[in-house]
Order: structure tokens, then sequence, then C-alpha cells
């Protein structure tokens, strides 16, 4: 590698963070510049090894990489916190490294740190303070991933790495600098080689009977109502077992050429489809697959990148984004204003405080950086848009998934099973708070009330029944409290209201059956177990 | 190819390329050569491999009676016993035997795999042999 010869039609523009070794330009070296990338600014030769500190990419390359990566990962981080409930419930964890045990997060820590990563990637993705931005999340995500294996995502182990890499990766703009004005960066390089070497590992994890055979993978695509017949499609055309060895090769080709800039002109393509093939798999996996789409972007080939930089249109929204950011204090004040308003009608949990709490010190440290260090009064406004973005990317979030749902009932779920009544109590109120038309809230906090609040109790059930008049769930969860109370009348109400629940889920085993121990006289109360 | 690295680990920047480097290389090697527990594919980048579909069924006894553990640990951790992951299923145990001092906590592991024959594991006290 060392031994390449350097290019040198290519002078970088600026090199944020040049390496420090000395070096010499070799004499073949041309300071001319290439037709695609305009002239340096600055130009310093690359030092040895080339193949790490002379990697350039265009700005507008990383640029747009940025936006994907960081808004990706934003995404994740929200949708992460339906998985909240589970980190500390029962007092119990085991920790992905011995010895870390008690410091993994809990529900609430976990809740908090995922909202603080969703905020701080948007801020990443818009260029704001990454060199302290980039690294704080790698930290928080650290933490998140190593302290628990509850986490069992190996991509959020890839997240950590690439995070840490990405730490030294110079995502603000260059003085300067324009879509063609080539950055170089060794740390894009090492980004680019730790998905080369996963790629080599995932093969070779491949190379058994097993996986050859078509085994392995015929048991993890599954056809379900829900997804389109990918299983029947491949059946029919190439068979699962030469499915297994095209993936194997795929990622083998994958791992040979990922750093090789020639080869990206097909490496991008075959990529992409290898992920969205696994898209359309609907692996549970989260958003996995679409980041690695979204890292594609940087073996994308530079003009292609530069050509929609250079787009009208996205030269105007450019435009009117500087125009925005470039304002003072005052426009500052309105974006921030109307960020915390945003973040108030987030569902989330600790939303508003923790929109608080990062603006404040956001607005601290820009109003610190301009009184101190000089900074523009650019970097305030820009702040108070990505604090706009950010909270808009919340509500966004919240009101197009379940999460915040998800979130709650999982809560009271695992709470009710380990014993936390008081827990799982507040966890259902707050979900029919946020939900007051979802039954399962009203079910299960009608259920837990029965015993000391029969009559909230039963006001929640007969909300969920009507809320669900095509389950039994909640007109049995009546008639057992009714059973229960042993006189003659409340057990015919009791008899009513189960003959009811067969009414509305004629296909209910267990509407049926108590039907018929009312009748008899032989009730015994089951443990009832819905989510 | 050597003096490449000899000019890496001269700068700070090249020992960190080459820290990362070397650990990606060797953490997944440890799998391969050296591990404990099969079913632990953590940092081995092995996504969607055979083992990943193998099955395991634990049975827990407390003093020799069937010990429900639903009403012990999220179920998110009795889903990683499930895939066979020893680290788990011996914390899980240890905790056990601390909730119930003086007891027998007793686990056996039955997996069946995709690529080798079923395996047994197990079957003890895990309050005198804490590891599987």
């Amino acid at each position: 590698m060392a031994k390449r010869s350097p290019r040198g039609k290519r002078p970088p523009a600026t090199s944020p963070s040049p390496p420090s070794a000395p070096t010499t330009p070799p004499a073949s070296q041309k300071p001319a510049t290439s037709p695609k990338m305009t002239p340096a600014p600055t130009v310093a030769p690359a030092p040895s090894p080339k193949f790490w500190f002379g990697f350039e990419v265009s700005w507008a390359k990383l640029a747009i990489g940025r936006v994907v990566l960081f808004g990706l990962l934003a995404a994740d981080a929200l949708l992460a916190i339906r998985h909240a409930p589970r980190y500390g419930a029962g007092g119990f964890n085991v920790a992905q490294l011995a010895g870390l045990d008690g410091l993994g997060p809990t529900h609430a820590s976990y809740a908090i740190t995922q909202l603080g990563l969703a905020y701080l990637f948007v801020l990443a993705a818009c260029g704001i303070a990454t060199r302290y931005v980039v690294p704080i999340a790698a930290a928080g995500y650290a933490w998140l991933y190593f302290g628990s294996q509850l986490d069992s995502y190996q991509h959020h182990y890839l997240v950590v790495m690439l995070l840490v890499i990405g730490s030294a990766i110079p995502w603000q703009r260059p003085a300067g600098a324009t879509a063609r004005t080539p950055v170089r960066s060794w740390a894009l390089r090492l980004f680019l080689v730790q998905l080369a070497i996963l790629y080599l590992w995932a093969a070779i994890s491949k190379m058994t009977p097993a996986w050859l055979d078509g085994r392995t993978l015929a048991m993890q695509i599954v056809t379900a109502p829900d997804r389109m017949n990918l299983r029947g499609a491949i059946d029919a055309t190439i068979g699962m077992a030469t499915l297994s060895k095209l993936v194997l090769v795929t990622e083998l080709g994958l791992a040979a050429t990922l750093c090789w800039k020639r080869a990206w002109p097909i490496v991008a393509p075959v990529g992409v489809l290898f992920h969205l093939g696994i898209v359309l798999s609907k692996f549970d996996i989260g958003l996995f697959a679409w980041l690695m789409i979204g890292i594609y972007g940087f073996v994308v080939p530079d003009r292609i990148w530069i050509a929609l930089a250079e787009w009208p249109p996205i030269r105007v929204l450019g435009r009117l984004g500087r125009v925005i950011t470039g304002a003072g204090w005052i426009v500052a004040g309105v974006l921030v204003l109307g960020a915390l308003g945003l973040a108030m009608l987030v569902r989330l949990p600790y939303a508003t405080g923790m929109a608080t709490l990062i603006v404040g010190v956001s607005i601290g440290a820009a109003y610190s950086a301009q009184r101190f260090a000089a900074t523009p009064q650019a970097r305030v406004a820009k702040i108070g848009a990505a604090a706009l973005l950010a909270t808009g990317l919340w509500g966004v979030v919240d009101r197009g998934s379940d999460v915040a749902t998800d979130y709650y009932r999982f809560w009271g779920g695992s709470s009710r099973r380990l014993g936390d009544l008081a827990s799982a109590e507040r966890a259902y109120r707050e979900l029919v708070a946020i939900a007051p038309d979802e039954p399962v809230g009203h079910f299960q906090l009608g259920r837990l009330l029965l015993d000391k609040d029969p009559v909230a109790g039963l006001a929640h059930l007969r909300t969920a029944q009507h809320l669900e008049p095509s389950r039994a769930r909640a007109y049995l969860a009546e008639a057992r409290y009714l059973a229960k109370q042993g006189t003659a009348a409340a057990k015919a109400q009791a008899l009513d209201k189960a003959r009811e629940g067969t009414f509305a889920e004629p296909s209910s085993s267990e509407a049926r059956a108590l039907v018929d121990q009312l009748t008899k006289g032989t009730l015994a109360t089951p443990a009832q177990d819905d989510p | 190819m050597i003096s490449s690295i000899v000019q890496l680990t001269k700068t700070w920047r090249g020992r960190f390329i080459l820290a990362i480097v070397a650990s990606q290389l060797a953490i997944p090697l440890h799998y391969y050569v050296r591990h404990r527990d099969p079913h632990d594919e953590r940092f081995a980048w092995r996504m969607f491999s055979p083992m990943r579909m193998s099955k395991c069924q634990a049975t827990w006894q407390r003093d020799d009676q069937p010990l429900n553990l639903g009403g012990e640990f999220h179920e998110a951790w009795l889903e990683l016993v499930e895939r066979g992951r020893f680290t788990v299923i011996e914390a899980m145990g240890a905790e056990l035997c601390k909730r119930y001092p003086g007891a027998r906590i007793r686990v056996s592991l039955d997996c069946t795999y995709l690529d080798a024959p079923a395996e047994h594991y197990g079957g003890y006290d895990l309050c005198q042999v804490p590891e599987l």
C-alpha cells in the first residue's frame, strides 16, 4: 500500500484533521486540479500510507452521507424507546462485559438517553459541533449497548464502532468548501474497512453445510399473511440453496471490494440491492438494513452526489437554510420556542424535560462560544433550527409509530408480571392518558383497579368493552369480578356478562368455558395474562 | 505492508487505525478458536448464522420443585435463555441463589441445532457449581 504512487491530481481542499506525520511531497505530485473538484484553498500532501491518509471524498458526499446516516440513527434511537421498560426490570441485569452489571441502564435512564441521542444525532446531521456531539453520542450509545445483554442487536455494536470511528471524521463544512471540494479523511476510510471486516466475518460464519444447503435461510424467510410472498418467489425461482450461496458470495465480494474506489460503481448497487433484499425479508432487525443502505451513500461515486448538490432546487433549499440559520438571537428564540412547543405535544416519556434541558445547554454553549470564542452569530439560529428539527422528528416518530403506547404497555405488562402493581398502575394510567381510544390501557387498568377501586375499575372495563366490541376479555374480567362478590344477584349478572363475552367473540373458548362454569357453579379463578 | 504498519505506529491516528483493525480481526476470531459457549455469537459478526437458529429449552427447579421464572425475570431474559446464552443463565442462577438462600437451584438446558446433534447442559445445583 505504501508503495502506491500518489495520484496528485486531486489535492485536498481542506484537511480538518491532518495527520501529524511530517511528509514531503513526492516529485511526481502535480498540483493540478481535478476537472470534477474545485481547487484547494490549502494543499497538504497526503502522508503515507496513502491508503489511509490520502483517502478523499467530495464535500457533497460527506455532507449528504452525514445527513442520511445521523438522520437514520436519530429515528432508530427514538424507535428503541419502546424497549426501555425491560431495562432494570426486576432488579436484574447482565452486562455485555463482565463486571459492568451494576452500571446498566434503568428503564428511565434508557429512555432519557435514547431521547438525548436522537437529539444529538439531529445536531450531527445538521453539522453542528460534530467534534463534540459525535463523541458524546458514541459514549451514550456505547453505555446503552455494553450496559446490558438485553440489547442483542449486533448492528447496535456496529453503530458503536462506527460512532467511535466517526468521532474522527471531519463532518463539518471546511472553510470555503463547495460541493466539489475534496475532503481527506483517514477515519472515513476506517469506517469502510470496518464494514469490510464485518462482511468478511459474516461470510465466514456461513461457510457451513447448514447454510449452504439453504436450511438456515429457509428457517428465517417465512411466509406471513402481512408479508409479500418472498419465500414463494424464491422457491419458485432460484431456490433457497442457490440464494444462500449467492448471499455468501455477495458478502465475500463486498468484503473484498468495499475499500477499492474503482469498484464502487459496481459495489454500490450490489450492496444496496443486497440490503434491500434484507428489508423485503422483514427480518426483525429494526432499521439496520436501512442504515446499511444509507452507509452505501459513501460508496456511491462522488459525481452523483455532486450533481445532486448542484441541482437547482437543492441549491435553493441550501440558500433558504443559510438565510434562516444566518439570523440572530431573535429568530433563534422563535425557533427554540417552537421546538419546546413541539416537545410538549410529544407523547414520548420525558420529552418536554429533555427538550428543555438540551435546548438550554445548547443555547448556553452557543452563547459561551459567541461571547468567549468570537463564534459567528449564525450558529445561534442554527442551534434553534436544529432544535426545531429534533423535536419535530420526535413528534413524527411518536405520531407515526406505536413507540409511545408500546412503551407504557410494555412497562405496565412487565411490572404486572413481576408483581410491582403500583408501577403497573402508573404505566397504564399514562397509557390511558396518551391513548384514551386504545382498549388495552382501559382493560389492564380496569383489571388492576378492581380490588382497590371497583367503581373506577369497572368503568375502565366498560370503556374497553365499548372500544373493542369484538373481544371477550373485558367482559370476562367483569364477569369474574361479579362472580367473586358471592351474592345470587351478582352471580346472575356475572353470567349475563360472560354470555355477552361469547357474543362479542364467539371463537373464545375461554368465554364459553366461563359461561359453562358459571352455569354449573364450578368457577375457579384462572390466571389471565393478556399482554 | 510491513512498512505501512510501521508507519502507522508513528502517529496516534495510525495507532488508532491499527487498534480498531486488529481488534475487529481478533475478537471475532475468539469465537472460532476458544469459546466456552457456542450460542454466544456476540462481537463475532455472525448475523443470521445457523447457530442463531438453535433452540434451547431450560427446566428450572428450586429444591426439586418446578420454578416458574415468569414472575422472577423480565421475559426478555427468558428469550435469551431460549437462545442458550450461558452467561445469562448463570447470572439468573446466581440471582435465584441470592433470592432463595439455602435453596438448591437446578437448571437443565436442552438445545437442538441445525447442523449438530442435540446437546444437554447443566442438570446440577447452580448454587454449588455456578457455571454450565
